[in-house]
């Protein structure tokens, strides 16, 4: 684990939530992130963990899942080099809501909730801009965990041998 | 069509660190699926009267939905192995060494109808189904569809029905299926008989005085045929009371639709004897019966003229409103169909036979013989089609000798 400030600038740039931040303000945030290296398999969060950090990838990949039954997941997304994910743990204290697993050799910037804190309370105009971007993430996001749980429920249909196209027949008789 | 939906899953082994990933397509899974029925005190089961083939099919009632299904024997077989122990691979094969092939289009079609009408436990996705089924019509399929809307939208119904039915019949209405009523039904009908034989003679110079005043004649028939056809309904509704089940709603619709009428949904009776079908069929019909017979005799007691005309009009509207609807073929589902399905034990007789018109030249290339249920499906068509010409033929010549009337009025 080390700070990351030295490597921040030109990177933290492709980073959604950062994208409205000018170089100045990105080295005031960029020695607030730890980095940290996780092998390929290997689970970063799980879910029901403490949530308190939010993590950008910096190489390799990530993949989030969500526990099903027994020792089976379903897979929720995937995160690549400029993406970033566990947003939620800068906000608010529940659990995590899912796991995070390592899909590769992966390097992280974790920045904590502590950090985002002290962003919060010492640069607000900064902190506003990142909280904006971090809402149309949200709301991105949203949409695809609506679609998401179209396809789980399509799915669930045509798992059961429900087919749209087929009308069930009705009997009855209706005297006329 | 859509490709199968998929979803991704995650698997960690116990003691490894890695985790490994699958893609399992919901047609995979499909076979895995083991269905279970609702339990027991959900449903009841029927047998009903062996058919021609000596297949026997098996009515099902959903009990909490109120809703009724006719099992072939193959969906009675599938229903008894939805047991939640057996998957739908396993009931594949056994379904195959019973029956000698498998489909599973047919355990999807049955799937979809216990669904619908909640017999199976677990999923309950109702509401979302419409909103998942696209259909991708053509601009005039679609304006079709609006109009059928439209016009079906005219339709109402009353589900307490049942309700004011036993009312009615704890209050009288049950004097109408007692003997001696029935027995007052021949009497008139056997007057009526009588009168219209008398009055055939004058028939041409009665029926022209009533098509000199075409606009009342229209107009007081019309309310006739009306008012009797909910009367119509109201009686079948009471029948069913009579052998002691449930309306399960009353209102207006499109038969078949086609014909705008009123009905009373009588599919409780199926838990009941094929006799009590019957009377039930019976009953409606007696009320155009009784009431044409009534004012034949009423128009045979009255003095020439145009009260005597109407009356004679409504006698022959009503008697040919009973023929049509005792007649079983016409392609619609009236009470001499009913009639009909029930004495042949085949109560999807229309349906079954519409669904074997268009595989029958294939039939025919492939060599393969026709079985007894399917010559009378065929018959059933035939005498369907030639009775409709025949009705047609027969009523354009009407509207010519109407026509005719009309022009030598104006």
């Amino acid at each position: 684990m080390s700070s990351a400030a030295q490597a921040v600038p030109e990177f933290l740039h492709k980073v959604a939530f950062l994208q409205d931040l000018d170089d100045q303000t990105l080295s005031i945030l960029a020695p607030l992130l730890v980095t940290k290296t996780i092998k390929s398999g290997a689970v970063i969060f799980r879910e029901l963990d403490v949530s308190d950090a939010l993590y950008i990838v910096a190489q390799g990949g990530v993949i989030v899942s969500k526990h099903v039954s027994g020792d089976v997941d379903v897979v929720l997304t995937r995160f690549y080099p400029g993406d970033f994910f566990g947003e939620m743990g800068l906000f608010d204290a529940a659990p995590r809501s899912a796991t995070a697993h390592a899909e590769s050799d992966t390097v992280l910037w974790q920045l904590g909730r502590d950090a985002f804190e002290r962003i919060l309370s010492d640069h607000p105009a900064m902190a506003a801009r990142i909280c904006y971007r971090l809402v149309t993430v949200f709301i991105q996001r949203l949409r695809a965990t609506n679609e998401q749980a179209r396809e789980a429920i399509r799915w669930g249909l045509e798992a059961t041998g429900y087919s749209p196209d087929e009308t069930p027949a009705t009997f009855g008789r209706k005297s006329t | 069509m859509a490709e199968p939906a998929k979803l991704e899953l995650l698997t960690r082994r116990p003691g490894e660190s890695g985790f490994e990933l699958h893609e399992v397509q919901s047609s995979q899974a499909y076979g895995g699926f083991r269905p279970q029925r609702a339990p027991h005190e959900e449903w009841s089961l029927t047998p009903q009267p062996r058919g021609p083939d000596g297949s026997q099919n098996v009515v099902l009632k959903a009990l909490k939905r109120d809703r009724f299904l006719l099992l072939n024997q193959k969906e009675y077989f599938l229903w008894e192995h939805f047991d939640g122990h057996h998957s739908l691979s396993e009931i594949g094969r056994t379904f195959h060494f019973e029956f000698g092939a498998f489909d599973y289009g047919v355990i999807r079609q049955f799937l979809a109808k216990l669904y619908h009408a909640g017999l199976l436990a677990e999923i309950q996705a109702a509401s979302l189904r419409p909103s998942l089924a696209r259909r991708h019509e053509r601009w005039w399929a679609r304006f079709l569809a609006a109009i059928f809307t439209t016009w079906e939208r005219i339709a109402f119904r009353l589900t307490d029905a049942d309700r004011y039915c036993a009312t009615l019949y704890e209050r009288g209405g049950f004097v109408f299926f007692r003997w001696p009523f029935v027995l007052s039904y021949a009497t008139i009908l056997l007057c009526a008989i009588v009168a219209v034989s008398r009055l055939w003679p004058d028939a041409p110079a009665i029926t022209a005085r009533l098509a000199a005043r075409p606009l009342l004649g229209s107009g007081i028939l019309l309310v006739t045929i009306v008012l009797a056809s909910m009367l119509h309904v109201l009686v079948h509704a009471l029948a069913c009371k009579a052998h002691g089940r449930k309306v399960r709603e009353m209102g207006f619709f499109l038969l078949q639709g086609i014909k705008p009428t009123f009905y009373a949904d009588v599919t409780d009776i199926f838990m009941s004897s094929r006799r009590a079908r019957v009377m039930v069929d019976l009953a409606g019909p007696m009320v155009e019966v009784v009431g044409g017979s009534l004012a034949f005799i009423g128009a045979y007691g009255s003095q020439p003229g145009v009260g005597q005309s109407l009356l004679f009009g409504a006698g022959i509207v009503l008697w040919e409103s009973a023929l049509l609807n005792l007649y079983p073929f016409s392609f619609l589902e009236m009470d001499g169909y009913n009639i009909l399905a029930d004495l042949l034990a085949m109560p999807t007789l229309r349906q079954q036979a519409l669904a074997l018109f268009p595989t029958l030249g294939r039939r025919s290339r492939d060599g393969k013989p026709l079985q007894r249920t399917e010559w009378i499906q065929i018959g059933y068509l035939a005498l369907c089609l030639v009775s409709v010409l025949a009705y047609i033929i027969a009523h354009l010549d009407a509207i010519g000798v109407e026509l005719s009337v009309w022009r030598a009025v104006r």
